[in-house]
């Protein structure tokens, strides 16, 4: 029944996926609106991970088996692959190279980044707080 | 005779055994090159070819496998938010290397398509080849690609990745494990995330959010590309 309910949960949130898919003015494939949907229960509280957890390993972990048929379909161009080999080997393999790399080095710009303006924020404290202690000092020398 | 083949059991049953035949493989083995789905999609055409039958009655079976795959993409969001806490720590890092990876991938493979003139339906069929096969083919399908071709790209571009993803490590000089995990994901999916997980904790759990999180932002940017 644990197992029912869980895929009831899912294939609920699949559905409703699939009406807003329908209703929004733009195209936006409902299986990722699914995700959205899923994350936004998940972080709302509106749904607890013990609520769909055993199910959605038994997806996530079986991921690649669900795509055996949509692979197979192969067998109906291979034609495209005949003729085209050469260059889809060469396009898969820069672009993955590019993508490591503009990823790589776009994350340690960031950190970097990070780190200067946090740096730069602490020691921004530190002279307004020596600032206004030597403001303090002066007011108390004017004081006297 | 092919009504015995068009019964949903078969399609469902083949693709089963093919499968299990190709996890146990990659088991022995220990190769990256050994993909199970790889395996089963080459044994299940094989099947197809050498007995004669008809594509169409083994996708009778086909078709209830393929209905499990939008709850699989759904369920993507279990695995970002079991590390919604690495998410808050480092959003910003993320989300700029995942929107400039996603980018760049979509990018050069525009380019490259463009530069070797393969035909639109092909282009569409490779744009999003570096996220999750989920995500990439509700992004090629609704835009005239060949979902077979689409498919077989992202299998592949993951399996560069699992195997390489080392050396470009080393060759880019990336130091922070944050950065190796992220690219490793961007640029190369679930596959390449099993690997990066043998490569440390912190570089497992960035790999495995890019995943989500570069889907997500490829499918936003191809709403204004495709």
């Amino acid at each position: 029944m644990k197992i029912i309910k869980q895929t009831g949960i899912i294939f609920t949130v699949c559905w409703l996926s699939l009406l807003i898919e329908k209703a929004l003015p733009f195209a936006f494939p409902a299986s990722v609106i699914g995700m959205v949907l899923l994350l936004l229960c998940l972080v709302t509280g509106l749904l607890k991970i013990e609520h769909i957890q055993e199910k959605a390993d038994f997806l996530l972990g079986n991921m690649a088996f669900f795509f055996v048929p949509a692979g197979v379909g192969i067998i109906n161009y291979f034609d495209v692959l005949k003729n085209y080999a050469i260059q889809l080997v060469i396009i898969c393999v820069v672009s993955t190279v590019i993508t490591f790399a503009v990823t790589a080095w776009s994350v340690k710009f960031t950190v970097r980044l990070l780190e200067r303006v946090t740096k730069r924020a602490g020691r921004g404290i530190s002279e307004r707080e020596s600032l206004q202690g030597k403001n303090a000092e002066e007011g108390r020398k004017e004081d006297e | 005779m092919s009504e015995i083949f068009a019964s949903p059991y078969f399609g469902v049953a083949l693709s089963i055994v093919t499968f299990g035949i190709g996890v146990k493989l990659h088991q022995k083995l220990k190769m990256q090159v050994c993909n199970p789905l790889i395996i089963a999609i080459v044994l299940t055409s094989a099947v197809l070819l050498i007995f004669g039958i008809p594509y169409d009655a083994y996708n009778v079976g086909g078709e209830v496998i393929n209905m499990f795959l939008a709850p699989a993409t759904a369920c993507l969001a279990v695995a970002v938010y079991s590390k919604i806490d690495i998410l808050k720590a480092y959003w910003l890092p993320v989300l700029v290397g995942c929107a400039a990876g996603s980018a760049a991938s979509m990018g050069s493979v525009y380019g490259l398509c463009r530069m070797f003139g393969l035909d639109e339906s092909l282009t569409v069929s490779l744009v999003p080849k570096s996220v999750t096969t989920p995500i990439a083919v509700s992004i090629s399908s609704p835009a005239g690609g060949v979902v077979p071709v689409t498919v077989v790209a992202v299998i592949f571009t993951g399996i560069l990745g699992g195997i390489f993803a080392p050396l470009l490590i080393r060759i880019f000089k990336v130091s922070d494990p944050v950065a190796a995990g992220l690219a490793i994901g961007a640029s190369s999916h679930a596959v390449g995330t099993s690997r990066a997980i043998e490569l440390g904790e912190i570089e497992g759990a960035m790999s495995g959010l890019a995943i989500g999180v570069c889907g997500i932002i490829t499918v936003l940017f191809s709403m204004f590309v495709l």
